[in-house]
């Protein structure tokens, strides 16, 4: 298998066969073409959530007045906890990207302590959000008055504590819906790439890199991560603070 | 096993690097991290002080300045992200503008949409929930006044009988096309 050397300034022979017109390995440009197709897919659901928030512009909650809880505080900080999940996902986001470069040096000890911090945040992010949805859910103390059709399928108004599909404290259903499904979309996103991490981890640790001769597995994943942390810092953004 | 090349180079081995050039990459990496963790501590300080500097509308939503502000500072965010922890900026040209050239034409046309068609929304609105109406009318008379986020509480116990009961009656069976 020859290495030869790759010529810049020749485009006609880059297309004429032979190597990679991308000038990168198949399964790489694989992965950046699927990561463009799900930047369009959450881009869909952020244009959905804007136009369905421009439409009820007078009654849409503030995020700030609903995401206002923090671990172990009983307060109100407006976007706090949602703040430390996105520092939480940026460092984890510079400890993959460490994990690359070391994968470059074939330093294996590097990779695998860069990995393991890597899951570890993902894994805080997964846990983080589940706690916002648990008490987006219960909702507040003291909740507020709502027309809905409660338990038993009687037509009541009453005080409503929490969200679900077809009713909520906060204001409209349609917020939480869409609360759940982008939050929900994009966490899920976070937690099979928690899973891909363990498994490449796992690989780091069994020396199938080493026998292989290079890191790029860890590379390949490594844009997967980067993906869903750019897609946390639009969430955050459109959904949080916009 | 290594991959199957045929008569492909090997592109995983070339990007390998030596140790000195691995300092140098590590300490713009960190850089940038810091790039990023100051932008985001600058969003969330705006976020906080949106209302006390006067950068939000009559009923609470982001104005102009605002919006401009903060999808400004995401892109630069999603800049940095791409380009130097995906290492987007490292690839050849072909590569990098076949990732960001669709994807920006497909953007700018979805949000081209929403500007232009989305008048159907204003137009064809439902009829709201007045319990919701007047919720919201209260928190953003309590959030302007400065009051914190029990104000909500307070408010239930006078406003729930008098405004409420009389809406019940026709919001009842408008309202259930709203839940959609």
């Amino acid at each position: 298998m020859s290495s030869h050397a790759v010529s810049e300034t020749d485009s006609t022979s880059d297309w004429n066969g032979g190597k990679s017109p991308f000038g990168v390995s198949y399964g790489k440009m694989f992965m950046w073409f699927f990561l463009v197709s799900d930047a369009l897919t959450f881009s869909g659901l952020l244009c959905a959530y804007g136009f369905m928030r421009h439409k009820h512009p007078e009654v849409w909650p503030n995020p700030g007045d609903v995401f206002t809880h923090f671990p172990f505080y009983e307060g109100h900080i407006p976007l706090a906890y949602v703040g430390l999940m996105t520092l939480i996902l940026i460092m984890s986001s510079v400890t993959m990207v460490l994990a690359v470069e070391a994968g470059h040096r074939n330093d294996r000890k590097k990779v695998t302590f860069w990995m393991l911090l890597t899951i570890i945040g993902g894994a805080m992010f997964v846990g983080s959000q589940a706690w916002e949805w648990y008490h987006f859910i219960v909702g507040t103390e003291h909740g507020a008055m709502r027309n809905f059709v409660n338990s038993d399928g009687v037509w009541v108004t009453e005080t409503f504590k929490g969200a679900n599909m077809r009713v909520n404290e906060y204001g409209l259903p349609v917020f939480a819906n869409f609360f759940f499904f982008i939050t929900g979309f994009h966490g899920f996103h976070v937690f099979s790439g928690v899973i891909i991490n363990i498994v490449i981890f796992i690989n780091v640790l069994a020396g199938t890199y080493e026998k292989r001769g290079h890191y790029e597995m860890i590379e390949k994943v490594g844009l997967y991560w980067h993906f869903v942390d750019l897609v946390w810092v639009f969430v955050f953004t459109f959904f949080y603070l916009l | 096993m290594s991959e199957f090349h045929d008569d492909y180079p090997q592109y995983e081995l070339m990007a390998h690097h030596s140790e000195e050039e691995g300092k140098k990459k590590r300490r713009k990496l960190w850089n940038v991290f810091w790039i990023m963790l100051g932008v985001t501590i600058v969003e969330l300080i705006i976020g906080f002080q949106a209302s006390s500097w006067g950068l939000l509308n009559e009923d609470r939503t982001s104005n102009g300045i605002l919006k401009v502000i903060f999808i400004g500072l995401t892109i630069g965010k999603a800049f940095f992200i791409v380009f130097s922890f995906m290492h987007l900026g490292d690839e050849k040209k072909v590569m990098k503008w076949s990732v960001l050239a669709p994807y920006t034409v497909f953007i700018l046309y979805l949000v081209w949409i929403c500007v232009e068609e989305a008048n159907y929304a204003k137009v064809n609105k439902h009829p709201m929930d007045a319990i919701v109406v007047q919720q919201k009318i209260e928190l953003n008379e309590a959030a302007k006044s400065g009051h914190g986020h029990e104000a909500g509480a307070t408010h239930e116990e006078h406003g729930a009988t008098d405004a409420t009961h009389e809406a019940h009656g026709e919001a009842a069976k408008p309202a259930e096309g709203e839940h959609h």
